[in-house]
């Protein structure tokens, strides 16, 4: 099995304030590892110690115990840094620049020679929309279109892994969109991915694995699919539901919820043609049956509510 | 490559700061005052008085250029403390230090940046001085190397001075602390003969402090040819591995505090 992506064994962060004996743990034993090729999504609450572990990951930060290792590398390392592509979150560029000298500073910072690199620089601006305002300095950008060169930076080397905070931030449901697309585009490419977003149905459509943290400890870990999975229920919706139905469909320990939109039964899967059955025989539209699956906001919810 | 992207970009970035900007305005306003001062010692020059005024034209100028120069060691503290202070303030550090960059490298690249505003600022300064002079009717003994290499150690030894005390504290902090120093240098320093503190401890704060007595380069501009042929290869080497061993020490202070702190947004 190819070493993981990235991997935390028991990291702690401890900030200390100066001239106090105050502490307070950024980090408590946290442990997760994403193996090469997926796509993680990084989860949290405003302060819960995403951008410090993001910023131990890259080495900025030091752990104060524990171990981390980013492609096989300690954090920090130039060979493990050549692999990758950051974004960080509210993130500034040098104002002075236009987006395309920004991305030589970058390519000649990667130790790449940026002269011939014309074509590339045009193509990534046109991945993230930017063309047009190759002559505009950075300084006049808007939010949504810093965040844009951002993410252009980010891919700028061709990384493995790809380490994103907040990369939708700022951008309008388009921007939003686009950047889904090339998450994407990056995973189709067998490309790691590691992001930490608040937007979690979006996130919900690209990732394989979730790790959530809470006041800086792991509240859970694992691949989506399995975090998601609700057991063997389905999810029936149907119209013109008679009142009433409630108390027979309690008898094949099916629960009833009513909405503005008609109504939706939760029942176990062994009894879905019973119920449905049931409705046809009351004079109900069945819509539509689906296995019942969580979203991950009610995921994240339930684990950080619990907390 | 690295170094030099980074070197260029930190160019760039201090010729854009407002507060180098306006240092050098007050330094043109400085010149300025000086040039009408010779103008009118130009037009009272006559063939009586010749000898006499030029012997007050170079002192003149020394004074003034070292007013100027004194003000550009301060730049130079200031310039290297800000240019890593604003990095790190901004954020602008974090994209940088993603790539494959190493921290004293960054360091580096932020040091010779400020180096070369320096020389920018050396350069205009030496041409202003022939300049001056010229006007004046006034010539300078000092050989061009010396109005450079003098003058550039000296500001290299205060902007890693600068840069070592910005790696620990705020910018203005660390310029203050450079500006305490630069005082109590003068203090302890021979040429001062202060008696209210022991001969040791003044011996130990005069190594331990940027003294720069010797790195002057104003010696050179009022000093005639007898006397500046006097001055030997050994005392030039002595006087500049002092400068430069102690920009080296600092750079180094520097390099090992930064490789070992946090790079969170100050």
């Amino acid at each position: 099995m190819a070493a993981a992506a990235i991997e935390f064994q028991g990291v702690t962060k401890v900030y200390k304030r100066l001239f106090s004996d105050e502490k307070i743990a950024a980090l408590s034993d946290v442990s997760f590892q994403v193996q090469p090729g997926e796509v993680c999504a990084f989860l949290g609450a405003n302060g819960a110690g995403k951008t410090t572990s993001i910023s131990i990951l890259m080495g900025f930060f030091f752990a104060g115990s524990g171990q981390v290792r980013v492609l096989g590398h300690p954090p920090g390392d130039v060979r493990a840094k050549e692999q990758i592509g950051f974004l960080p979150e509210n993130f500034a560029f040098y104002k002075y620049l236009t987006a395309p000298k920004l991305l030589r500073l970058h390519l000649a910072l990667a130790g790449r020679n940026p002269a011939g690199s014309e074509a590339h620089i045009a193509d990534l601006l046109q991945k993230v929309k930017l063309t047009g305002y190759e002559n505009l300095k950075i300084g006049k950008y808007s939010r949504g279109m810093v965040q844009r060169i951002g993410i252009a930076q980010a891919l700028l080397c061709d990384p493995q892994l790809v380490i994103l905070d907040e990369p939708t931030s700022g951008l309008d449901p388009a921007g939003r969109r686009e950047v889904l697309q090339i998450l994407a585009g990056l995973k189709a490419q067998g490309k790691t991915v590691f992001l930490s977003s608040h937007i979690l149905p979006e996130v919900e459509q690209i990732c394989d694995r979730v790790v959530i943290i809470d006041h800086g400890k792991l509240v859970r870990t694992g691949r989506l699919e399995d975090m998601l999975a609700s057991g063997n229920r389905v999810e029936i919706a149907a119209d013109r539901v008679p009142d009433g139905f409630e108390q027979s469909a309690a008898g094949q320990g099916a629960a009833v919820e009513r909405g503005p939109h008609g109504a939706r039964i939760l029942v176990d899967e062994a009894r879905k043609r019973e119920t449905v059955e049931a409705l046809w025989a009351a004079g109900c539209d069945v819509t539509s049956m689906n296995p019942l699956r969580s979203t991950l906001e009610e995921l994240f919810l339930k684990e950080v509510d619990h907390r | 490559m690295k170094l030099r992207a980074i070197t260029m970009n930190t160019f760039s970035g201090l010729v854009r700061n407002k507060i180098i900007i306006l240092f050098c305005v007050g330094c043109v306003c400085v010149l300025l005052l000086m040039l009408s001062t010779l103008l009118v010692m130009r037009n009272m020059r006559n063939v009586q008085n010749a000898e006499q005024m030029q012997a007050a034209v170079l002192p003149l100028i020394a004074s003034m250029m070292g007013l100027v120069s004194g003000f550009g060691s301060l730049l130079a503290a200031w310039s290297a403390a800000d240019a890593l202070s604003s990095e790190m303030r901004s954020g602008t550090i974090l994209a940088v230090l993603a790539r494959p960059v190493r921290r004293w490298e960054f360091l580096l690249g932020k040091y010779l940046g400020v180096q070369l505003l320096m020389l920018v600022f050396v350069l205009i300064m030496i041409g202003l001085n022939y300049a001056l002079a010229w006007i004046g009717g006034a010539h300078i003994q000092a050989a061009p190397w010396e109005l450079i290499v003098y003058p550039m150690v000296r500001y290299a030894m205060f902007s890693a001075l600068g840069l070592a005390l910005a790696t620990m504290m705020h910018p203005i902090l660390a310029f203050c602390v450079v500006l305490f120093m630069t005082i109590a240098a003068q203090i302890v320093s021979p040429a001062a003969n202060t008696t209210f503190l022991p001969e040791w401890l003044k011996t130990g704060l005069f190594y331990f402090l940027p003294s720069t007595n010797l790195l002057s380069e104003m010696r050179f501009l009022t000093i005639t040819r007898a006397t500046l042929e006097a001055a030997t290869w050994t005392e030039h080497a002595m006087a500049l591995s002092y400068g430069l061993d102690y920009a080296l020490v600092c750079f180094l202070l520097a390099a090992w505090i930064f490789h070992s702190r946090s790079l969170s947004r100050d």
